[in-house]
């Protein structure tokens, strides 16, 4: 699975934090880092986090991008 | 008297079964004066946007006409009732031990340990014919699991308990009714509540037990330490914010589900769909319906309408998550519905606090109850709600369970 955030939707409520903190990182109070090719075992965690994002800025596939 | 203007119809005890069609009217009304002055707010993109207005306070001290004096208790406010920059100062120092950045691992180390509840407290139901969900289930999960997470002891778990009905129990509406007495119940508890947590924190700080009270004590940050009120405080509402809405949202969720049979039978069998459906049972049934704390620090236009400075202003998060102009079929309950920006943990700097501690319980819960009871069935429909219409919630859901 790949994940890609748009950064520009992003404001920073760190759920996907809180629910895949293995994935996503918060960097100081609001910039969003995170571990593109997401390993198999945090595959769940990772689907929460795409659902329960309040921007819905978080998209997931097996293939990232276009 | 019969209610008569829509706060009083939407607060009515009568309307807790369904306040839908109301919240209908009201979005229809446009933003609603009503006679005592208050403003009530039911559309999605308004409410979305006084959500992330600064000039919209939370602190009960902006009204023109303050209903309740906040310092009775003899404590300052808690974070939920100020604006920035004490808010953000208060609510960074109470998300140090909680959550990111210093924290990111709490909630998700938390896992095991709701499961295990959830597993046993499952385990307990499945030889009973007849249960009421809220008693033996959606009550004692959340009170566990905050307890758990502040480092109460087990055996004050039930003391807890107790003082968060009181203080909950003052928060109600019954109109008709002389509230004093509630209000003054409820903000004993509060003090009492208050003295103990403070007084575990002091234990804590003596030695500490790897709980989030014990971080709160130890690991002050850039801000420096909370004061002992403040800690007082910000613990307080945890417990009571950690309580009462996540026992709505997994009572409502377990009602809608068994009024929705496919939907039960399909999440049963998908469970990696849950997460989803969580959060359409945050839109379709909010736990926490209104906010009814709001107040403009100027005069605001609201959709045309002129919000005075300091008038009540409130906004109806329930009927917002079903504004067609948002939401299409919007009183429809889709587990998979996409673009589900709901309002069930509102939005903007006071966005519910708990909302991952609730999304991983009610997702644990509902996958725990489905795997492992047998078929349900609702004994009445509707069920007897709490009077609360702003904590809105069954007071107790009876089932009635056929093995499978």
């Amino acid at each position: 699975m790949h994940v890609v955030v748009d950064l520009n939707r992003c404001q920073g409520y760190a759920q996907c934090v809180f629910l895949a903190p293995r994935v996503f990182a918060l960097h100081g109070e609001e910039a969003l880092t995170y571990t593109p090719a997401v390993p198999r075992d945090q595959e769940e965690r990772v689907r929460e986090a795409v659902v329960a994002c309040p921007v819905q800025a978080i998209l997931a596939g097996e293939r990232a991008g276009p | 008297m019969p209610p008569e203007t829509l706060f009083e119809r939407i607060t009515d005890f009568a309307a807790r079964a369904d306040p839908y069609p109301l919240y209908a009217e009201l979005r229809d009304s446009g933003v609603a004066r009503q006679a005592d002055g208050s403003y009530l707010v039911g559309t999605y993109h308004e409410i979305s946007a006084l959500l992330h207005d600064p000039r919209v306070s939370s602190d009960p001290r902006s009204r023109a006409e303050p209903h309740e004096d906040p310092a009775a208790t003899g404590l300052p406010p808690s974070f939920i009732g100020l604006d920035d920059p004490g808010h953000d100062r208060l609510r960074r120092m109470v998300m140090r031990p909680f959550g990111p950045p210093h924290s990111p691992h709490r909630i998700d180390e938390l896992r095991g340990e709701i499961q295990r509840v959830a597993g046993e407290l499952a385990d307990a139901l499945v030889a009973k014919d007849r249960f009421d969900l809220v008693d033996d289930f959606a009550f004692p999960l959340p009170v566990t699991v905050i307890c758990r997470l502040l480092g109460v002891p087990e055996g004050d778990v039930p003391q807890m308990h107790t003082w968060a009905d009181a203080v909950v129990a003052g928060l109600d509406f019954a109109p008709g009714e002389d509230p004093s007495p509630r209000q003054r119940a409820a903000r004993e508890a509060r003090q009492a509540m208050g003295l103990y947590l403070g007084e575990l924190a002091e234990q804590r700080r003596r030695a500490p037990t790897g709980d989030m009270l014990s971080a709160l004590v130890h690991e002050p940050g850039p801000d420096g330490a909370l004061t002992r009120q403040e800690l007082m405080v910000s613990a307080v509402l945890l417990l009571i914010a950690g309580h009462e809405t996540t026992v709505n949202l997994i009572t409502n969720g377990m009602l809608t589900l068994l009024r929705h049979p496919h939907e039960y039978d399909r999440l049963r069998d998908h469970p990696e769909e849950m997460p989803a459906a969580v959060e359409e049972l945050l839109r379709y049934e909010p736990p926490v319906q209104l906010l009814p704390q709001r107040s403009p620090l100027a005069d605001i236009e609201v959709a045309g309408v002129t919000v005075p400075r300091g008038a009540p202003l409130i906004l109806v998060l329930a009927a917002g998550n079903r504004d067609p102009l948002r939401f299409p079929d919007p009183d429809r309950f889709d587990p998979r519905r996409p673009d589900n920006q709901h309002l069930g943990f509102g939005s903007g700097v006071h966005a519910c606090f708990g909302a991952p501690l609730a999304r991983v319980e009610t997702h644990l819960a509902l996958t725990t109850l489905l795997r492992r009871l047998g078929d349900l069935r609702l004994v009445e429909d509707s069920p007897e709600y709490r009077r609360s219409p702003v904590l809105r919630g069954p007071r107790h859901l009876h089932l009635e369970q056929h093995r499978r």
